[in-house]
């Protein structure tokens, strides 16, 4: 055989495919005319000839279609005309198309939007080398064993020279008093400043691009390694930046290093420079209480973290006898990831557990549509089979267009993959840690692609393949039933749509319960009154402002913005209220019954507060007074503490005129106020306040001040702002927001997670009615004759309309009972996230129940009355 | 001009061998370039209509035969002036007739012979 013009022919006959079909048609004719005319002089008459002469030629369309086969490019042109045949297909029943593309489209986008978040927060690894060796260390209680307590540190010191089986341990300074003022004049602006020990490069295990990191004998040295875009806007990008200063403060600090670009702290993220800690405060056994480090260790080589604990623990007996004060003596290693994921990684699991069932919704969806139509198109199949259509071409013309189909919906799935990751970025607002990685990963994508396309063949082909063997005579003898709408078919279908409404309501359930934990949220008494209150930080530069100066400015400004038209109090505190954990200081009562036990011994949250706090944020004094003008830096050291405090230390007795130990000093209570909630969910805490004139001495605290408004907060910013830079043209208001949104930040996880399932729970709803209302009117369609029997008959339209709803309701009533046993099974996982409300809340569960229903009777109804409204000699005589 | 074909085949008409179209065509055209019709009805009369040669075999072995480059094919007027593609054999087609003629020559004799034999008493 000659293989080039085998080949040369082949492509010729791919490129004029149009000439040859011409020419062809052409031949054939000839043909036809020859044969008709050579019987015709034999004496046949003109029309027996041409009779005889198509017989013997067997049907034109047939030869045809054998010398396309023989010409050898048929693959390749019956798929392109598949292909075109399929979108003319498509196109001619607009519906159908743009409902599986949008399902393929939503269960393609939505799935892969949510995975690669949870991908992105909790199976990604921390981007630093071998991560799994990284843990961090919080020091707990006997009494206590589960709490996360920052570090003193006399004990990191402890642990740093003794701990054998980590390779280094660093600690970071925890709080955000601690940053820094930099430039000058008009230019000025607050930067993060982290004081690290000189280990922290090395567990990371990232080191500076140029220089060095910190040396163990810099502890108290003025270096400083900076942050790559701090170097590039500071120090102009100089590569020789290194020993140059670099003024922060109004201190001189010489570069050590510069960190690589991108390079982000495992536990505060973005941090523009880091400087040493100052460790000098270890050596003095009085801050054997004082917790204030974050510390992180690397453990050495392949050690078990619960061989490192066990190691741990029997250093925490030495600890414990070497320094009996200590109110925290054990300590507890979590691995770093899990600790900075921590509460999320429930949230993520149930969102990818709504994930999976949305996309099994979106394949039975599809699986059902597929059937619908390829029962729709029995007929069709069977009069193309009979009049020449090779089984095998019907089966792959079927097979192109499902895949056109799914081609459409994955391209579609693309675009609504993007455009939810940017909302989800948008809507976590930085609530869920590490999403600012997010990236839309091509293997996820791949995955749902694959998936959704699978479905959409398998179920489209099924079809087809059904057509494929039942005989086109019997289809279209009107024996229609047997292959339209086989009763094993209805009832698969009919199943198909019993899990629709079981996967919906399980969704349903999940998202009812969020959101009514979501308001009680909302209900719950935090014990200020957060409303219309302004919050601004402002930073003092140390240089210029010594304790004496910082102790009158917070009064000073309190006292002037109070007098500002619109305000009612303003005050400063060290942490927003309701806004976490914050300086926990172990405190013991020095009178009462608990003095001295080791019961009275409790962590309390310590706050030091300027101005008229209290009313600021509406705590009510219970008790007592709060502190005034009395309460200066010679006078005795006093607090205030909060009712729950009162209660546990001086139980059944009034706290005011007691005397505490608290953070190295002894003081007096004078007073009592209202509990406040330690973050946004209403759990209590025991507070301890200070004053700041007392305390300014002890460290730069820089207190966020709060100023509560009888007006908008438009009207009172511009002159705050003019009342600040009246006592000092260098300072700015900083980060100005509302205390509502500034406690309300902490939910934005929650919030994020309550969207998503109602986006997730809404979508499954739809493609549950869409489901039950196809399945419903198709089958109204195939007794469309039936019913007009009966209504011919005499029976009334109710009866019809009852017999279609009867059938709705049967398959809503067994998907419910069938959702009901999924809400049940899935309570446990949701339970966690749950917030005073149980899993099996009958108001959820009957409300979702009730919801679900109602769709379900629209989506039934609708198939219903047409069924009644078909008339029946009309229908009767379509047949 | 032999008589009209009735629809129904006579009853003495044969089937044509597998695989044997192609050298018959290729024989014909060896006389003389043909368009299908005329392969067609001239395979009929040499056979004496015993070999009626259906359009849906001719025409998908004729694109094969072009294919393999054994034939061309043109467009050209017929005495009666209707267009009509003829087909014309190649050298390469000359040679594949010479390869079928002797293959089929051998395989058809040797077939004579066994449907000739008698049962001979061995070693006779």
């Amino acid at each position: 055989m000659n293989t080039f013009s085998d080949i040369v022919e082949r492509i010729r006959g791919l490129l004029f495919r149009r000439s040859d079909e011409r020419e062809l048609a052409e031949e054939l004719r000839f043909h036809l005319d020859m044969e008709t005319e050579h019987l015709r002089r034999t004496g046949v008459s003109e029309h027996d000839a041409r009779r005889h002469s198509l017989i013997a030629l067997g049907g034109v369309e047939r030869v045809k279609e054998d010398v396309r086969d023989a010409r050898g490019t048929r693959l390749f042109q019956d798929s392109g005309a598949d292909v075109s045949f399929a979108t003319r297909t498509l196109r001619r029943n607009p519906g159908f198309a743009l409902v599986a593309i949008l399902t393929l489209a939503i269960g393609i986008g939505g799935t892969t939007a949510v995975f690669s978040v949870v991908n992105a927060v909790l199976l990604q690894p921390l981007p630093y080398s071998q991560p799994g060796q990284l843990v961090r260390l919080y020091q707990n209680s006997a009494a206590h064993p589960d709490d996360r307590g920052f570090v003193t540190p006399v004990h990191y010191l402890d642990y740093r020279s003794r701990m054998s089986s980590f390779e280094a341990a660093a600690a970071i300074e925890t709080y955000s008093e601690v940053g820094a003022d930099i430039g000058t004049g008009d230019g000025v602006r607050r930067i993060r400043l982290l004081p690290v020990t000189a280990e922290y490069f090395d567990i990371v295990r990232v080191h500076p691009e140029i220089g060095r990191g910190l040396q163990p004998q810099d502890e108290n040295a003025t270096v400083v390694v900076v942050s790559h875009s701090l170097w590039l806007e500071q120090l102009r990008g100089d590569r020789s930046a290194v020993g140059k200063t670099l003024t922060m403060s109004g201190r001189p600090y010489v570069v050590a290093g510069v960190m690589p670009d991108g390079f982000r702290d495992p536990i505060v993220g973005s941090v523009d420079a880091w400087v040493p800690v100052d460790l000098a405060p270890g050596r003095d056994v009085s801050n054997a209480d004082n917790h204030y480090f974050s510390v992180i260790a690397r453990l050495r080589g392949a050690t078990p973290i619960a061989s490192s604990q066990a190691e741990l623990d029997a250093l925490s007996l030495t600890l414990a006898k070497q320094y009996p004060s200590a109110s925290y003596v054990r300590a507890r290693l979590y691995p770093l990831k899990e600790d900075i994921v921590g509460s999320s990684s429930r949230a993520l699991e149930i969102l990818l557990g709504a994930v999976a069932l949305v996309l099994l919704l979106v394949c039975v969806n599809i699986a059902n549509l597929m059937l619908v139509r390829g029962s729709e198109r029995a007929r069709e199949f069977a009069v193309r089979s009979a009049i020449g259509a090779g089984r095998a071409r019907l089966v792959r013309q079927m097979l192109i267009e499902s895949l056109t189909l799914a081609l459409a919906g994955d391209v579609a799935g693309l675009v609504v993959a993007r455009l939810s990751m940017s909302g989800i970025v948008r809507l976590a607002d930085g609530a869920v840690p590490r999403l600012e990685t997010l990236s839309l990963d091509p293997r996820l994508l791949l995955f749902s692609v694959v998936v959704a396309t699978a479905c959409a063949l398998v179920f489209g082909l099924a079809p087809a393949l059904r057509i494929a063997r039942t005989q086109p005579g019997d289809v279209l003898r009107g024996q229609s039933r047997s292959s339209t709408g086989g009763s094993a078919q209805m009832r698969l279908r009919e199943w198909l749509v019993v899990s629709q409404v079981a996967l919906a309501f399980v969704l349903l359930v999940a998202a009812g319960l969020l959101l009514s934990s979501f308001q009680r949220i909302r209900d719950v008494p935090l014990g200020v009154a957060p409303a219309n209150v302004l919050t601004f930080e402002l930073h003092l530069p140390t240089v210029r402002y010594d304790s004496t100066r910082r102790a009158a400015f917070y009064d000073d400004l309190a006292a002037t913005v109070a007098k500002i038209p619109g305000v009612r109090a303003a005050g400063g505190i060290s942490r927003l209220p309701a806004t976490g954990n914050y300086h926990v200081w172990g405190t013991q009562p020095l009178t009462g019954p608990l003095a001295r036990t080791p019961r009275g011994d409790i962590g309390a949250q310590q706050r030091v507060v300027a101005g008229d706090y209290f009313r600021a944020v509406g705590i009510p004094v219970i008790e007592g007074r709060v502190f005034d003008a009395q309460d200066v830096s010679g006078a005795p050291d006093r607090v205030v503490v909060s009712q729950t405090f009162a209660r546990r230390l001086f139980p059944g007795m009034s706290a005011v005129g007691q005397r505490i130990a608290a953070g190295g000093r002894q003081s007096d209570i004078i007073g009592v106020v209202g509990d406040v909630s330690i973050n946004n969910e209403g759990a209590e805490a025991a507070y301890v306040y200070h004053s700041h004139r007392q305390w300014a001495g002890n460290r730069a605290w820089a207190l966020t001040q709060v100023v509560s408004l009888n007006t908008s907060r438009a009207h009172v910013e511009r002159p705050i702002a003019g009342a600040i830079s009246a006592i000092d043209q260098q300072l700015v208001m900083f980060k100005p927001a509302m205390l509502e949104d500034v406690i309300g930040r902490g939910a934005a996880q929650r919030v994020l997670m309550l969207r998503i399932l109602l986006v997730f729970a809404g979508v499954a709803i739809t493609l549950a009615a869409l489901g039950l209302f196809g399945v419903l009117s198709f089958g109204v369609r195939l007794r469309a004759r039936e019913f007009g029997i009966r209504m011919a008959l005499g029976a009334d339209s109710g009866v019809v309309r009852r017999m279609v709803l009867r059938k709705g309701f049967a398959v809503t009533a067994i998907g419910l009972g069938l959702g009901v046993v999924g809400a049940l099974m899935t309570s446990r996982l949701i339970a966690s996230v749950l917030f005073h409300v149980s899993p099996l809340d009958p108001r959820v569960m009957l409300g979702s129940i009730l919801l679900m229903g109602a769709i379900a009777g629209l989506a039934a109804y609708l198939p219903a009355r047409r069924a009644t409204q078909s008339d029946p000699l009309s229908v009767l005589g379509s047949e | 001009m032999p008589p009209a074909p009735p629809a129904q085949p006579a009853p003495d008409r044969a089937d044509l061998l597998q695989g044997t179209l192609e050298m018959l065509v290729l024989k014909t055209l060896a006389l003389e370039p043909l368009h299908g019709w005329g392969i067609a009805h001239r395979i009929q009369s040499m056979s004496k209509d015993v070999f009626l040669v259906t359009q849906g075999s001719l025409y998908p072995a004729l694109i094969r035969m072009k294919r393999r480059g054994w034939v061309k094919t043109s467009w050209r007027v017929t005495e009666n002036n209707r267009r009509a593609r003829y087909y014309e054999l190649t050298a390469a087609g000359h040679r594949q007739l010479d390869t079928e003629h002797s293959t089929w020559q051998r395989a058809s004799s040797a077939i004579n012979l066994i449907m000739s034999a008698t049962l001979a008493p061995e070693g006779a």
